[in-house]
């Protein structure tokens, strides 16, 4: 896969870089700042682009709303933010149409998973942090549409939120595929969301939920 | 007329006046010692030596301020009755067995000679204190002044009825006019001369309402001894008119117009504040008082006491003395404030307003800061100012506590013992206005002290809530900033370490030994990582940098228990916003805690600057200040906030915190 890579810290950078390179793929531009990172993706358009919400000029958020800027640019063009902490904002609004990651920097450190998001975020999936995921799961108001899934149907959205693939929802829970798409079903159906493309309406019980949680 | 020329002019006047005074004294001389002999030497070295101040003193005055006129008025003062009495001395030499060359036209000139003695003394008038006139109309007074002089000198000259001696005309020169005329010339001639004569005194009274502080005082002294001249004048004539003989008056008209007002003039000029007409007045009366009361009481009570046990009885003396001195000790104070109400009402009227606002200060009618106000209101003076300095400071600080350099040149400094109490700064100022205000703050003495104090006291708050906003501020930032650097910096570096790890182990056979235990590190790694996370979230919640609303949503999304949050989007200082959140987080804590609470309201408002939060529960209530609620109060404080607990028990807690 061919990527962009945006992140201040060099080390960090160089890291990943080579994680990345020797996971396979291809970093076609390495920078460390916001304004770099447009210019680099019009310059050529890659597969994905990974995106500290950190960087300069601001230091605040503006790998976030770089991020924002390129999803109206580029709409199909597949984003992973990585962060220092959990910002549940940042996410909402990208979440929606697909192709979408948000990570906890650390997590690069399992490198199999990492790339496993990278890959299934390239592919139009969405893939939330754990921590991300538990802080929208967690009950707080009643009326919640989240409090209507049963215990192990949570189980099992988070994993979707994280972007799972059945099949490893299944081994992670040792249960059976088929009860992984039962579940899958009732969430869908509790979440009311319309029959379309399995794929995105993946998507959009993950929105569902962060929309429910985030307002 | 510039004013390079206009100083030599009146040094030329007051040569003119010295060289005249000079020329008439050698008439006079020559006539008195000479065959002629008009009058008797004594007289000639009376009337001349009580002439010399004046010329001394004119000529001084020019010299130490030669823009002056009065120096030169001065001089004529002397010299135009010393011109008055040559001619009235070669005219009457006519009389004598050897009379002068042109005796007769003297004699005649001699008779009314005499309006010209006051020429000096009306310039004096006219142009004190500083040689301007009081007003524009009051410019051609001079002119008027000699034209009034020349009519009725003419008109007296020129009387067949003056030239009589023992019955017999002694001159030609005469206008043989009705009596009717000549009287009714007279009466005209000398209205006209006493009328520009008042306008003259007029100016003076003029000049003193219209001037300024310096210039009342310099015109205080003229008024004294000038005020005597036309009293002594109007009072000669009339005098006259009973027949008493003109010397007498002559005598005393001459002794004050000619020494009294030169020495006034003088010192009024050259030092006009040397000594205090007031308090000298003042001061002169109250001694006189005491000591004919003191005569009285003694007088008395030595009567009565030698009517008892016999007079001249040494014990008679004894008990008199002991009995005015024991009836004098409370009244001579008495004494001594009525003399000085009476000789200077003014500073009576100030120290009786002061006296009322300490009252009013002692019954807690007034507020001791006050005492500028009531300061500027009692000496007339709107720009005055007091500075107090603070209680072993040495710097000076006005009344809203601005530190202030006192400036300019009137200041008078107010001690307590040897501690500098303050200083008074009048904006423009004599010794007498000096005196007046040391005399007032003197017995202001109670609210300035007070006042001072409390000045001490507010500034020494200001500075302590100044520094603990300061070190609240520094907290937030600092906060930020370690949040920021474990961020950017240690958490950074950790996961980059773990990544070179990982691509370490890419390398290895994946069953080694080596792979697992760089597993482990990695993993050991992440857990630090997740460490310093948590711990910079509680540094300061990043989400904060998105903004209050954010960061309280963030706050309450893992509470157990319905929040109900309301938080506009408003923009706050670092500083307000992390404590804002603590303070929060802080009443969330304790709800949830000792509260035991099933719903919470959590309420932010904004208006006009200030803010309002209020956290409120349905818990079990009977809340108090707490080590929690302590530390609440602390950071609201800094912030110049308050915070109010209400927490009935059994009825829920509310904390309603204001910024």
């Amino acid at each position: 896969m061919r990527i962009v890579l945006a992140e201040d810290s060099v080390l960090f950078r160089e890291g990943l870089t080579r994680l990345l390179l020797e996971g396979g793929h291809d970093v076609i531009a390495a920078v460390g700042d916001a304004d770099e990172l447009r210019k680099a993706v019009d310059h050529d358009v890659p597969d994905i682009a990974i995106i500290d919400v950190r960087m300069p000029p601001t230091r605040t958020d503006d790998g976030a709303r770089a991020a924002r800027e390129l999803r109206v640019a580029h709409p199909g063009l597949p984003m992973l933010l990585l962060s220092q902490h959990i910002e549940i904002e940042h996410s909402v609004e990208l979440v929606a149409s697909g192709g979408f990651g948000y990570l906890l920097k650390d997590r690069v450190l399992d490198v199999t998973d990492f790339l496993d998001a990278v890959r299934w975020i390239a592919a139009g999936g969405s893939a939330l942090d754990p921590e991300v995921v538990q802080a929208l799961l967690a009950p707080t108001r009643s009326g919640d549409v989240i409090t209507t899934l049963s215990e192990r149907e949570r189980e099992v959205l988070e994993l979707v939120a994280q972007g799972r693939t059945n099949a490893a929802i299944a081994s992670q829970l040792t249960l059976a595929e088929r009860t992984v798409e039962t579940h899958m079903r009732a969430i869908f159906q509790k979440l009311r969301l319309p029959d379309t493309r399995e794929e995105h309406r993946r998507v959009l019980a993950v929105l569902a939920f962060v929309r429910s949680r985030s307002t | 007329m510039t004013a390079e020329r206009a100083p030599r002019r009146l040094v030329v006047a007051t040569a003119a006046g010295v060289c005249c005074f000079l020329f008439s004294v050698g008439i006079s001389a020559l006539v008195t010692f000479g065959s002629a002999r008009a009058r008797g030497e004594s007289d000639f070295l009376a009337a001349t030596i009580v002439l010399v101040p004046s010329i001394v003193l004119g000529v001084l005055v020019t010299w130490q301020v030669p823009a002056n006129p009065v120096g030169a008025a001065l001089t004529w003062l002397a010299a135009a009755p010393a011109a008055v009495a040559a001619v009235e001395d070669w005219g009457s030499s006519l009389l004598s067995a050897h009379p002068w060359p042109g005796a007769t036209a003297m004699f005649v000139l001699k008779q009314g000679f005499w309006v010209w003695n006051l020429a000096g003394f009306g310039a004096l008038c006219m142009l004190f204190p500083d040689g301007r006139s009081a007003s524009v109309r009051l410019r051609r007074l001079p002119v008027y002044g000699v034209v009034a002089a020349v009519l009725l000198n003419a008109v007296v000259s020129l009387d067949p009825r003056s030239h009589l001696v023992d019955g017999v005309s002694r001159a030609g020169y005469a206008l043989h006019v009705p009596t009717a005329v000549s009287n009714a010339a007279l009466i005209v001639t000398s209205v006209a001369y006493l009328a520009v004569f008042g306008s003259t005194v007029a100016s003076v009274i003029v000049r003193y309402r219209r001037g300024d502080e310096v210039v009342r005082l310099q015109l205080r002294w003229l008024i004294l001894t000038a005020g005597l001249v036309p009293v002594l004048l109007g009072g000669g004539w009339i005098i006259g008119l009973y027949g008493v003989p003109v010397q007498i008056w002559g005598v005393a008209f001459m002794a004050v117009m000619l020494l009294a007002v030169p020495v006034a003039v003088a010192i009024a000029v050259l030092r006009y504040d040397l000594y205090d007409v007031d308090r000298l007045l003042g001061s002169s009366l109250a001694w006189a008082l005491t000591s004919v009361v003191s005569a009285g009481v003694f007088a008395v009570a030595i009567y009565a006491i030698g009517d008892v046990i016999g007079a001249g009885s040494r014990i008679g003396v004894t008990g008199a003395a002991f009995l005015t001195a024991l009836l004098l000790l409370p009244l001579q104070p008495r004494l001594h404030d009525s003399a000085g109400r009476l000789v200077d009402r003014e500073r009576a009227v100030m120290l009786a307003a002061v006296d009322a606002f300490v009252t009013q200060v002692r019954d807690g009618e007034a507020a001791p800061e006050q005492v500028e106000t009531v300061l500027r209101a009692v000496l007339h003076d709107d720009d005055l100012q007091l500075l107090l300095c603070a209680p072993g400071g040495v710097d000076y600080r006005n009344m809203r506590g601005a530190p202030t350099e006192p400036t300019g040149p009137h200041q008078v400094p107010l001690r307590s013992g040897d501690v500098n109490v303050g200083v008074i700064i009048l904006s423009s100022g004599s010794r007498r206005r000096l005196r007046q205000a040391a005399d007032i703050a003197r017995r202001a003495r109670l609210p300035i002290e007070v006042a001072r104090l409390q000045l001490e006291l507010r500034v020494a708050v200001e500075q302590v809530t100044a520094s603990r906003a300061r070190l609240v501020a520094a907290s937030a930032t600092e906060r930020h900033r370690l949040e920021r650097d474990l961020h950017d910096g240690a958490q950074q570096q950790l996961v980059a370490l773990g990544m070179r790890l990982r691509s370490l182990q890419g390398r290895l056979d994946p069953d080694a030994e080596t792979t697992r235990e760089l597993d482990a590190a990695v993993g050991a790694l992440q857990e630090t990582v997740h460490e310093l996370r948590s711990l910079a979230h509680g540094l300061r919640p990043p989400r904060l940098t998105e903004g209050i609303a954010r960061g309280l949503r963030e706050l309450v999304r893992n509470s157990p228990v319905p929040v109900a949050l309301t938080v506009p989007d408003v923009t706050l200082p670092e500083v307000v916003l992390t404590n804002v959140y603590f303070v929060v987080a802080e009443c969330l804590a304790n709800a949830l805690k000792h509260g035991h609470a099933h719903a919470i309201e959590i309420h932010l408002a904004e208006s006009d600057g200030r803010l309002t939060v209020k956290v409120r529960d349905d818990g079990v209530g009977g809340a108090s200040d707490g080590f929690g609620l302590t530390s609440v109060r602390d950071r609201i404080a800094a912030l110049g906030g308050s915070v109010e607990l209400h927490s009935p028990p059994g009825a829920g807690t509310c904390v309603l915190v204001r910024l």
